[in-house]
Formats: C-alpha cells, structure tokens, sequence
C-alpha cells in the first residue's frame, strides 16, 4: 500500500510539472474535438500526430496521446447526446436514451450524467491500473516465449468473439491481419517476404498506412454512403448538474458500469468498445421497469458512458505490464514508445518509472480537466456541431493526408493510403471489420516472434503450449471463449447485446 | 437434383474474396523456404496464414449457400472513388508546388464526393483551411511539410 502512494505521489510529481500539464490538455482538448466531430476517431488522429510526438520526450508524448484517447470517450458522448450520431464507436448506445433525454429537454441532465459518470469511471480506473500493475508486471516476468504466443492468441480469440458482427469474417479478419503483418523481412533470415521487389515493403507493411487508410479515409467513405442529416436539438440545454433524485438513480449504474467496463477493458483484443453494450444489456435487466429504456432513461447514459472511459484506460494495463497492445490505439502507443527507445513490456516499469507512473498520474489530472472542458464549455462545442458535415468531410481528408505525408514526408504513402482505404471500404460493404484485422497485424510480428522462438526452444515439439501450465490455460480460455461464440444459444445473446434497438 | 442457390450473396462474395487473397499470398510465398517444425524458415507462417485464410473463405462460401444472409446492398462508387482521387491528388501535389495548392486541389475534388457540396463555400473554406494547416503544422508543430514549391524558384 505504502509502495502504491510512493508510486503514485512520483507520477504526480512527473505530472504535475508545467509541460506536462500543457500535454495534458492539449490532449485532453483534442481528445475531445475529435470525440464530438462525427467521422474522425482517436485512431486516425494519433497517427496523425505521432510525427508531431517526435520532438517530445516520451513522458510529454504519451501523456498527450493518452488524453487523446480517453478524452474522446468524453467527447464522443456529447454528439451521441445532442446528434443522435455516435461521435465515437464507444458511444452508440449512448444515442438510444441520450438522445430522448435530450429531446424531452433534460439535455443538461444527460450531457452532465455523462461527464461525472465517466470522471468517476477515470478516477477508479486509475487506481485500478496503479494497484494492478505491479503484480501484473511481476506475473509477466515470469513469462516466456511460449506463454507470450499464448496469451496474444487468446487475445486474438477474444477479439473475435469482441468484434461485431459475423464471427466467420472476425476471424477471417484477424487471419488477414496477421498475414499482412508477414509481409516484409524475416526476422530471423533476414529473407524478403512477399515483397515483390518493392524496397520500401522490406520494413513491412507501414502501420500508419493500414491505420490511416481503414479508419480515417475509409471512414469517410463509408459516411458519405449514409444521410448525415443533422438532427441537433434546438432549444436549450438546460443545466448541467442533474438533480438528486437523477443522481440517486444513476449511482448504482455508473458505479457497475465502471466495474464492467474496468474488466472487459483489461482483455487483449479490445474489451473497451462492448464495455458500453455491456452495460447498457445489464442495466435495462436488472431495472424495474424496462420500458423505460429507449424512452430517457438515465440509467442507458450513466452506466454505458462510465463503462466507456473506464475501459479506455484499463486498456493501457495489457501494454504498460505485458507489453502486448490490445488495441489499434495501444499499438500506436508501442509506435510512440519505440520511437524513443523505449520497448514496452514488464521492464517499463522499473527502467522507466517516472514515465510509468507519470501516464497513470496523468490519467487522473486529465479526467479533472476533461470535467472543466465539456461541461462549463459545452457551449463551444454545441457550435462546433453545427458545422455541416460537407465542409467537415473534405477538411478530415485533408488533415488526415497532411498527417499521413508528415510520417515519413513520403508522397507514396498517401498513395498507399489511398489504396488501402478503398480496399477498407470495399471491405465494409462485404461485411467485414477493420478492427479485428489491425489488431491480427498489430500483434503479428510480436506472435510470430515468440512463436518462433518457444519452437526453437522446444525443438520443433508443439507440445511446448500444452506441457507449460499457464500457456496451456491460456489457450485454453481462447478457445473456450470461441466455442462458446459459436453455440447458437450464446450466440444469439451476443447479437443481442449489440443490436439493442 | 436440388439446385444449389445462392441464400447470402454478401457472404459469397466475401468469402470467394478472401479465397482470392488467400491464393495471391499462396502465390507471392511460393519462393520462401516453410523450414521444418524444430526450424521455421520464413515462409512457414505466411503459408500457413493463407491456407487458414482461404479456408476461412470457403467456409463462408459454404455458409452463403446454406444460409439465408444479406443481399450484397449497394455500392456507391462515386463518392468513395472521388475521396480516393482526392488523396492522389494530395500526393501527386505535395512536393511540388506544396501545400497551398495541394491542400485546395484535394478539398475541391473530395467536395465533389457530395451531391450537397456549395462550390464557392468550399473554395473559399479550402484555402481557410489551407492557411489554418500551414500554421498549424508548419509553424507551431515544425512539420517539414512544403509549404509552396516552384523549382528554380521559390521554397518555402
């Protein structure tokens, strides 16, 4: 307990320095503008900015993308609330009652609910991080390469049963994903690998290419296919703080919200998107009257909302202990990380104490801050929605490709870019996921590492997952959890869980 | 005999897709050494990846034809080729003459993405937004992005 204070008083030490203040919440700001603007996610902003992270020290530079990703859960709410379009894929249930709250004129109640609901997921979420990293951190040491392979396969297995969606085309998914990752050199013979002779395809596919081109450009693809006929609530919002008895009902909520969240957020291969459907399932079965759900109820903003930012940030715990990235937004984190010298994984956290627990200090500053910039400011970004989606969409385009071109100052990415977004696209309309398959590329290199190694270890047995106890439960879990997708029973829960209305 | 029938167009197409990738990589690995089980050689995982990949596909092949799914839906083309083109011409523009014709070029041509584009909205917004990233990159951020090119002339 006292190692944990020490621990934490460090990170605010780092934290509280003026720079990373600044970082802080530039991040936190950005975060939220991206959250609240319709058709651009975290993913394709901090590519965008990684460039820019370059000339940071690493503390500075994490801090900042960090914000960024949990302030876009906050941002994200206030589009759902007030639009009735989900700013961020995390918020899409937040639409269902947010939206009728907003339009039965408790906008403030709903925007409030959101905000505190989501500081107090941040503020448990921290402690959560905090309390467990050491204890992970110590387990992840005792990791070899074998348990490693097994791990990131069962994440792989949970991404699929995560992604939405046909479980078939998650997998095919995570497949793809993993043979891109493939193409480039050898890590041990150095042989060139699918490359066609393409010198830059050497280092391999670029990251920031496939990223940029799923889910910035394609993204606006695939909004321009649909009517983005803007449904904002006029009139007034109403005030923000929500009144006792709305307090006293979303209690409960937000508090199992942040508990589920926390959890699904933990797992490798992207818990955090079903944290919000999730809790949104739990709250409509455990209240007294159903009906209410769909029609305002505050329970659907305050419990799913907590679960989205708690979520955000317990999926730091997997990179910062293991050094495994659960998600696209954790691997850029590897990207801004190696990019200094630094390799994430168990080791982090004594060579690199300060930045350690530096980020997770910054965690909890950051959702202080998040609380000033999207509730008294509201009005600001209310203006900023009534932008019209036509003159938003060219500028995404724009500043993604200056943000694409900035990475290497390569005219040939922002080609690459171009085609991979088409191919994301023509993806979409076929049913298939882009996330399962940047997390299969993701973790590629880093499994086919590990798998390589146990195997040279073992000779060439593959025994080798099965005999060591923690590999073989691992794998285990994996499968487990696919099987019991594929059981029609379950199954038809789980679309359940994800369509709700 | 009962006629086969196609029950999930979307399926088939996406698996026969895959199928196709699967075969492409099969193809584009056929000069890699696969190695043995106790020494992988670099084409082992690739190899294995496109045949795990392909069946994959087959196996929505299968389900397409077993299983009443979606329709293959609509597929604009317009708007999603022209916000490509839009990209490209990014690219092709950049280096030279840079940014302030770049950052225009590519706004008006994703503008006409959108039956709802106003022209002379967009043109004037186009060159805002120019300037806005000029600042922002160029000048708070350092970027060496080209601001404007002209050979033998003018860098910035």
């Amino acid at each position: 307990m006292s190692a944990l204070l020490s621990n934490l008083s460090l990170g605010f030490s780092v934290a509280f320095t003026l720079p990373n203040l600044g970082l802080c919440f530039l991040g936190c700001l950005v975060g939220t503008l991206i959250g609240v603007l319709p058709g651009i996610g975290p993913i394709a902003t901090i590519t965008m900015l990684l460039p820019v992270t370059f000339g940071l020290p690493p503390v500075g530079a994490l801090i900042m993308l960090a914000g960024i990703y949990y302030g876009a859960q906050y941002g994200g709410s206030t589009t759902a609330i007030l639009v009735n379009i989900p700013g961020e894929v995390t918020s899409v249930v937040t639409t269902i009652d947010g939206h009728q709250m907003a339009r039965q004129g408790r906008a403030g109640a709903a925007l409030g609910i959101a905000a505190l609901g989501s500081f107090f997921a941040g503020c448990v979420a921290t402690v959560i991080i905090a309390g467990l990293a050491v204890p992970l951190t110590r387990v992840a040491l005792l990791f070899g390469p074998a348990e490693y392979a097994a791990l990131m396969t069962a994440g792989l297995a949970f991404a699929v049963v995560l992604a939405r969606g046909s479980i078939l085309k998650s997998i095919a998914m995570v497949l793809l994903g993993l043979l891109l990752s493939t193409v480039g050199q050898d890590l041990e013979t150095g042989a060139d690998r699918m490359t066609f002779g393409v010198a830059s395809l050497s280092d391999g596919i670029d990251f920031a290419v496939l990223a940029m081109g799923l889910f910035g450009f394609a993204e606006v693809m695939r909004n321009l296919t649909v009517d983005q006929a803007r449904d904002v609530v006029h009139g007034k919002i109403g005030r923000l703080l929500p009144t006792r008895g709305e307090l006293k009902q979303s209690a409960l909520p937000v508090v199992r919200g942040t508990l589920l969240g926390a959890v699904l957020g933990i797992l490798p291969g992207n818990g955090a998107v079903l944290g919000p459907f999730a809790s949104y399932a739990l709250e409509k079965k455990l209240a007294r009257d159903p009906r209410r759900f769909g029609r305002g109820a505050i329970e659907g903003v305050a419990g799913p909302e907590s679960a989205n930012n708690a979520g955000a940030q317990t999926s730091f715990i997997p990179l910062l202990t293991l050094g495994i990235p659960p998600n696209a937004v954790m691997a850029l984190m590897v990207g801004a990380m190696t990019i200094h010298g630094i390799v994430p994984g168990p080791l982090v956290m004594t060579r690199n104490a300060s930045l350690f627990w530096g980020v997770i200090a910054s965690m909890w500053i950051g959702n202080l801050m998040l609380l000033v910039i999207n509730l008294p400011l509201i009005g600001a970004w209310v203006r900023l929605l009534k932008v019209p989606y036509r003159l938003l969409y060219p500028t995404i385009v724009i500043v993604c490709c200056v943000g694409i071109y900035s990475v290497n100052n390569l005219p040939e990415d922002v080609l690459a870019t171009s085609v991979v977004a088409l191919l994301g696209y023509a993806g979409s309309r076929l049913g298939f996921e882009s996330a399962p398959l940047l997390l299969g590329f993701v973790l590629g290199r880093l499994l086919e590492e590990n798998l390589r190694r146990a195997l040279a270890i073992s000779r060439g047995d593959l025994a080798i997952f099965i005999h060591r106890p923690v590999s073989a439960w691992l794998l285990l879990t994996g499968l487990i959890v696919l099987v019991v997708a594929v059981v029609p029973a379950i199954r038809t829960r789980r679309e359940q869980v994800f369509v709700e209305e | 005999m009962a006629r086969i029938r196609v029950q999930a167009p979307q399926d088939l197409v996406a698996g026969a897709s895959l199928v196709a990738v699967a075969l492409f990589a099969l193809w584009a690995a056929g000069p890699l050494d696969s190695g043995r089980m106790g020494a992988p050689g670099p084409g082992l995982l690739p190899r294995f990846l496109a045949l795990m990949v392909g069946g994959a596909g087959l196996a929505l092949v299968g389900v397409s034809l077993a299983r009443p799914g979606e329709s293959l839906g609509r597929w604009p083309v317009r708007g999603p080729a022209l916000i490509a083109l839009s990209v490209v011409t990014f690219a092709l523009t950049i280096r030279v003459p840079g940014l302030v014709v770049a950052g225009p070029a590519a706004m008006l041509v994703a503008g006409a993405a959108s039956p709802e584009t106003r022209w002379k909205e967009l043109a004037i917004f186009s060159f805002a937004v120019t300037a806005v990233c000029t600042a922002l990159f160029r000048s708070l951020l350092h970027l060496p992005i080209p601001i404007l090119v002209i050979p033998g002339w003018v860098t910035l």
